[in-house]
């Protein structure tokens, strides 16, 4: 009943629990003694395992159970934090992890196919070792107290606490003094947990009442093991009489019974030498005990839900939908703003300006609801850089910068992957072994930094390394063998193009594959991902000093805004995130090289793309004068001539839809202010 | 007449948890805290006639919060809600002067048993 209510928090906080205790995992593998985080590692597992417990998750509970008990034992200093409790407590939280994914999956956390007994068992295994040797100690403590007990029980039996000459004595001056000498029996509820401590409740009760213990059977030290089964008897001394006392102990929950009696201790102690009775009246008392249980509260907790949360959960469709109503509103601002340009009306300018105001904060507050920080889509990379790194013998120091920049929660889940391909080459392809990187001069441990930072209406995420650098000759080598490019262009070539040849599919140049960055499918998978998100992938990269991807992503996805240009009398919309500036040029600055209409700008040799032949629109004249939209796709620069620039404007993305997906120079249309429509062209695939 | 009730504990899935379990037995949940510091602070300010009170939580545990509590109220009353295997802390915090405790992962029952005598105490 509880259960489906409460499984998505549980399912979140499970999730932030398991991933803050990879992180400190991977803080306590470089410092051991880090007792604080060892501390916070115990307290994540104990949430966690209360919760589980909760959710009656049970296998997950023994998991993060045993899992606690051993951090006990090491913070405790009753154990050292080895490598392999680490290794196994992480392998411990991946299963953990698994089992959440199997939770919303299967609503069952048992995994099939991984060996969590097995697990469980190592941590019992560990634990034992540790307390194997206070163990021997102990068991021989309990012999001799069971000896003992066996003892008393001989000697004592009407109320089964021994009554010495000296608790007479002592009593008789209470006696005195107003108190009166009670024999209470306490009985638990069957199945109550942590005993001790709720017997150790009524006992501060008791005294908390002014009262005093005198004895109690079994003994404090044996109450504190948690020695006994279900009852307790006391000898007490107290002022109150015995309703006042038994009213008090019965407001101990988990109490099922108390017996409380006025005594007189010389009696008891007369009775208690008649050995042959006592049997009788021990028997006697026990069957005075009522059986039925105290009544419970009747449960019926459940009759009414009730939404008790801070924050409030969106389904991402309905964000969506809020994206494109606020898209459907900036048209149509833009519609209104267009129609009434005509007529310029004072008072209806201002109005204008405030709606434009409001709608602009409007974007901004959606576009900022579906942003989440990049730290999503890190947070789980330290983790698998350590694993890969131990797996390939390599030594790395991983850094993250900019983890809070944001972006859109649409790239959240695509960007993952891609970054994990270059982190794998960047560990399998671009570090060196540590004897190599010694034999180079260069720190051995090598260093791998994966940052994200906002540029302009960008996100930049980069992925460096200090490794070997790409091997230009064995690019250019493989390249050639796959006929992806002639030997005597592959010369000519600037190395910033021959590490292009990396993103083209089915490019592998280590001889050997791994079982780690696979067979080359990578960098390609990776250039498709970050273009199909409107970004685009850059590599930069020097010979033995290291290797940087930079991908850069646009903000989001939905709203952008754009260059509108003319073609004729068709307006074509170029994202502003691609374009680098616009100029005019005569056909005179036109020249050509290798078969290539160029322009010359700043000493830089820009191939320009006339925007109607390649889009094969019929144009007429060729004027004096042309307007260039300088864009940059990668590192490189294109010039795309257009006849006029109209201006810059927010435009909304829609898809084109099945039909022409296969249309590859333009990536969407968008309605305009005055209700017609622009393509908007794809600037990569325009260039290619 | 429902008796004003603060829960503490640093997970926020328990104080759902509990605060609908106690909601629904006819308390008022007046206040949540995170944690030991916060609990501290909204007893001060809210001054509820029970507490339900984690022990494992960061910044200030649950025994340190009863402690702090006590020494504003001594007429506290706090009940400590503790997992399996925390029996020293539990006796820790009854010594400082928790009326009751509950184990995890409880059954609501039992919750409103132990607020119920707590409060009823007088």
């Amino acid at each position: 009943m509880m259960k489906d209510e409460y499984l998505g928090v549980f399912i979140d906080e499970s999730r932030e629990a398991i991933q803050r205790m990879n992180e400190i995992l991977l803080d306590v593998e470089k410092n051991p003694e880090n007792m604080e985080a060892i501390n916070e590692l115990f307290r994540l597992l104990h949430t966690l395992k209360g919760m589980a417990g909760t959710m009656e998750f049970n296998t997950m509970m023994t998991l993060c159970h045993r899992m606690e008990n051993v951090l006990d034992e090491i913070r405790n200093g009753r154990m050292r934090l080895t490598e392999d409790i680490i290794d196994k407590l992480f392998k411990g939280a991946d299963i953990l992890d698994q089992m959440l994914d199997r939770i919303i999956d299967e609503g069952t956390d048992e995994l099939i196919g991984v060996d969590v007994d097995g697990l469980i068992g190592h941590f019992e295994s560990i634990l034992n070792k540790s307390s194997m040797n206070n163990k021997k100690e102990k068991e021989e403590e309990e012999r001799e107290k069971e000896r003992e007990k066996e003892e008393k029980k001989e000697e004592s039996e009407v109320i089964p606490i021994e009554i010495t000459d000296e608790l007479i004595h002592v009593a008789k001056e209470a006696k005195e003094r107003g108190y009166r000498v009670f024999y209470i029996k306490v009985f638990l509820k069957e199945g109550a947990q942590l005993k001790s401590a709720r017997i150790y409740l009524v006992l501060h009760k008791i005294e908390d009442m002014g009262g005093e213990i005198l004895r109690t059977n079994p003994s404090i030290e044996e109450i504190e093991e948690e020695k006994f089964e279900w009852d307790v008897d006391l000898l007490i001394v107290a002022k109150q009489n015995s309703e006042k006392l038994s009213k008090a102990l019965s407001s101990v929950s988990d109490i099922e019974k108390v017996i409380i009696r006025e005594i007189d201790p010389e009696e008891i102690k007369k009775q208690q030498e008649r050995k042959e009775e006592s049997d009788k009246v021990e028997k006697a008392v026990k069957k005075s005990i009522p059986q039925e249980s105290t009544s419970t509260v009747s449960s019926d907790y459940d009759k009414q839900r009730r939404k008790l949360s801070q924050t409030v959960r969106v389904d991402i469709e309905k964000l969506d939908t809020l994206m494109n109503l606020m898209g459907e509103l900036v048209i149509a601002r833009s519609r209104i703003v267009e129609t009434l340009k005509k007529y310029s009306i004072k008072e209806i300018d201002e109005s204008l300006a405030q709606l434009s105001r409001i709608t602009l904060d409007l974007q901004n507050i959606v576009m900022k609801i579906r942003m989440v920080p990049i730290a999503y889509v890190f947070n789980r990379f330290p983790r698998m850089v350590r694993d890969l790194a131990k797996q390939m013998n390599k030594e790395v120091n991983f850094i993250i910068e900019g983890e809070d920049t944001e972006l859109d929660r649409t790239f959240v889940e695509e960007i993952g992957d891609p970054i994990l391909h270059l982190l794998r080459n960047a560990i399998d392809h671009g570090i060196e072994s540590k004897e190599e990187r010694i034999a180079k001069g260069k720190p051995p441990v090598g260093t791998i930094i994966l940052s994200a930072r906002h540029e302009g209406n960008n996100v930049v995420i980069e992925v460096s390394d200090d490794g070997r650098g790409l091997d230009r000759e064995r690019i250019a080598k493989r390249a050639i063998e796959r006929g992806l490019i002639d030997e005597a262009r592959a010369a000519t070539l600037p190395d910033e193009e021959i590490f292009q040849l990396i993103f083209l599919p089915g490019f592998s140049t280590r001889d050997q594959v791994t079982q780690v960055s696979g067979r080359g499918v990578g960098m390609d998978v990776v250039k498709n991902v970050v273009e199909n998100l409107k970004g685009s992938v850059s590599i930069e990269s020097q010979k033995d000093k290291g290797t940087k991807v930079t991908i850069r992503l646009p903000l989001t996805l939905a709203i952008i805004q754009a260059l509108l240009v003319k073609v004729n009398s068709l307006v074509y919309a170029i994202p502003i995130a691609s374009i680098d500036s616009t100029l005019k040029i005569t056909k005179d600055d036109i020249q050509v090289v290798q078969d290539q209409e160029v322009v010359v700008i700043r000493r830089e040799v820009i191939p320009i793309i006339k925007l109607w032949e390649t889009l094969q629109i019929p144009h007429d004249v060729e004027s004096e004068s042309m307007n260039v939209v300088i864009v940059r796709v990668g590192n490189k620069k294109y010039g795309v001539v257009v006849d006029t620039l109209i201006g810059q404007d927010d435009i909304v993305i829609k898809s084109l839809g099945k039909l022409f997906r296969d249309v590859k120079e333009f990536s969407g249309g968008a309605v305009l202010g005055d209700g017609s429509i622009a393509l908007i062209l794809d600037v990569t695939n325009l260039t290619e | 007449m429902g008796k004003k009730v603060l829960i503490v504990d640093d997970a926020a899935f328990m104080r759902m948890l509990l605060k609908d379990i106690v909601t629904k037995a006819g308390y008022e949940v007046v206040g949540e805290a995170a944690n030991g510091k916060e609990a501290v602070e909204k007893y001060k300010e809210l001054k509820p006639d029970v507490v339900t009170m984690d022990i494992t939580m960061p910044e200030m545990n649950g025994i340190e919060a009863v402690k702090e509590i006590k020494k504003v109220d001594p007429n506290a009353k706090i009940i400590m809600v503790s997992a399996m295997g925390q029996q020293a802390m539990v006796i820790e915090a009854i010594q400082a002067g928790a009326k009751d405790f509950i184990v995890k992962p409880f059954q609501p029952a039992r919750v409103i048993e132990a607020i119920k005598k707590v409060a009823e105490e007088g």
